[in-house]
């Protein structure tokens, strides 16, 4: 029977509740939580440091945390939910080896797509996608960065998860490239898919229908780009300065 | 076997056949190293008595050797990480690079055997098949060490390390160079543990004594139970929550 609580937290792509996490002896979440709803562009920003790829790990399961709650999709992250996950890690992550449309086949395969001329389909589908097709019989270690990183998205995405975890996906592409990802970025939010994106470059937060701006392993404040930019107080505000003045308003808090 | 764990086994496999200066050094290591073993000894017939342990600790080490290298670069390229992420089962990836690997490994296991055999010459009792299958039942264990071991590298460097620790004790201790019985008892012991001891006596039973596989059925089940279990025990260090 699912109570309204459960049923209220469905809507929600993730719920992190209280969540701690530490690498030994080094605090990395604190206490730290999130609610993200389904179907927009939620971006976790924040200087290199602040949490945000141990926030996806633990989102995606890799990690646990030590304590607090996390819910994906109503549900605690397992190998069981894991098919309804897309995960693109910080580093490429591709079989260097393996040519483009392997390395995407493989993990359409390893995502339980067994039939073989959907599969077939849909892996041409997003090696068109991300533009590489007249490159797909080419190996990955001959691929350029922006290349490589285009192949990691297309295998997060090979399998139509309704939820996507990108870990600073636009790292390292020049600007036209990091147009063309957020172009791929809103026409999959229009579709209703969810994504989570860390970053810590302004460009990508402007794009980002809601944002989570992080610092030291904690939230310091959320709201789409537009409310952030108006808690400042100051018309025309760029987002830089409004991470500074939450940042300045959270120092002067503790003091 | 799952058809998880053979889409992992048939991409090992497709990303070692296309790499070509891997595959090349993957056929050619095992006959310049032998060639150079054959050339090294003066009589032959030294050679027929040091044949078995020979081959049995090359498996070891070419398998560990391989394994260990090619899993520790999942790990540092991120790739197992992706795999971890994914609904694939623990089971499936140890199963799946198991099968991935031992295919090569067991190619330069049999390039050493036919070398030792046809080239060098090296007179043996024994059938050749039961031969091959206890060199098979060494491989899996010695595959399966080989991934058990690259979980506590973090890098290169580290797995360098772990060569002669895991593989030079074994070579002094299990009855290579010196026969086990002749050591103080404590080593012995220690010898006892070691699975290229049993490897070791195996196969010198069936080579040099001319026995089959149920004379050897002690050894051949130590080794069996061997790789049964670094195979769950590496399952199990393979977790999800567990990647740091």
């Amino acid at each position: 029977m699912a109570t309204m609580a459960e049923k209220s937290s469905s809507r929600l792509a993730v719920d992190v509740n209280k969540v701690s996490f530490s690498y030994n002896r080094l605090k990395a979440l604190n206490e730290l939580s999130l609610l993200v709803p389904t179907g927009i562009s939620f971006g976790l920003l924040g200087p290199n440091g602040a949490g945000k790829t141990t926030l996806i790990r633990l989102l995606v399961g890799l990690l646990k945390p030590k304590s607090g709650n996390v819910l994906i999709l109503g549900q605690k992250p397992s190998r069981r939910i894991a098919h309804l996950l897309g995960y693109m890690p910080q580093l490429h992550s591709l079989y260097n080896e393996l040519s483009i449309t392997q390395n995407v086949d493989f993990f359409a395969r390893v995502y339980r797509m067994h039939n073989r001329s959907e599969r077939a389909r849909r892996v041409e589908e997003v090696i068109r996608l991300v533009d590489l097709w007249s490159r797909r019989k080419d190996s990955v270690v001959k691929l350029s960065g922006g290349m490589r990183q285009r192949v990691s998205l297309a295998c997060a995405i090979v399998h139509n998860p309704p939820l996507l975890l990108l870990d600073e996906p636009t790292v390292g592409l020049d600007p036209e490239l990091r147009v063309t990802f957020w172009a791929y970025f809103t026409a999959l939010t229009r579709q209703g898919t969810t994504i989570i994106i860390s970053s810590h470059s302004m460009d990508d937060a402007a794009h980002c229908d809601q944002l989570a701006f992080m610092r030291e392993g904690e939230v310091i404040a959320v709201g789409t780009p537009h409310e952030l930019q108006q808690a400042t107080g100051q018309p025309g505000a760029s987002l830089e300065s409004a991470f500074l003045y939450f940042i300045h308003r959270e120092d002067s808090s503790h003091v | 076997m799952s058809s998880q764990a053979l889409t992992i086994a048939g991409r090992i496999v497709r990303q070692i056949v296309r790499d070509r200066r891997t595959i090349a050094l993957i056929m050619v290591v095992p006959i310049v190293v032998m060639t150079l073993i054959g050339l090294s000894f003066p009589q032959s017939n030294m050679l027929d008595n040091i044949a078995p342990a020979l081959l049995a600790t090359l498996a070891l080490f070419f398998s560990f050797l391989l394994t260990g290298i090619s899993f520790l670069r999942e790990r540092s390229q991120g790739t197992l990480e992706r795999l971890m992420a994914s609904p694939v089962s623990r089971l499936d990836i140890v199963v799946g690079y198991l099968c991935g690997f031992f295919i090569f490994a067991l190619t330069q296991t049999l390039i050493v055997l036919f070398f030792t055999i046809y080239v060098l010459d090296v007179t043996f009792h024994g059938d050749l098949w039961q031969i091959f299958v206890f060199q098979v039942v060494i491989i899996a264990g010695a595959v399966n060490l080989g991934i058990f071991t690259s979980t506590f590298a973090r890098n290169e460097f580290q797995m360098i390390q772990f060569i002669p620790l895991i593989i030079l004790p074994q070579i002094f201790l299990g009855g290579m160079l010196w026969p086990v019985e002749q050591m103080p008892d404590y080593l012995q012991w220690l010898a006892r543990i070691l699975p290229l001891t049993y490897a070791v006596e195996g196969l010198r039973d069936i080579m040099l004594d001319g026995k089959n596989l149920l004379d050897v059925g002690l050894q051949l089940s130590v080794l069996v139970g061997f790789a049964i279990v670094i195979s769950v025990v590496t399952a199990i260090t393979l977790r999800r929550g567990s990647i740091s």
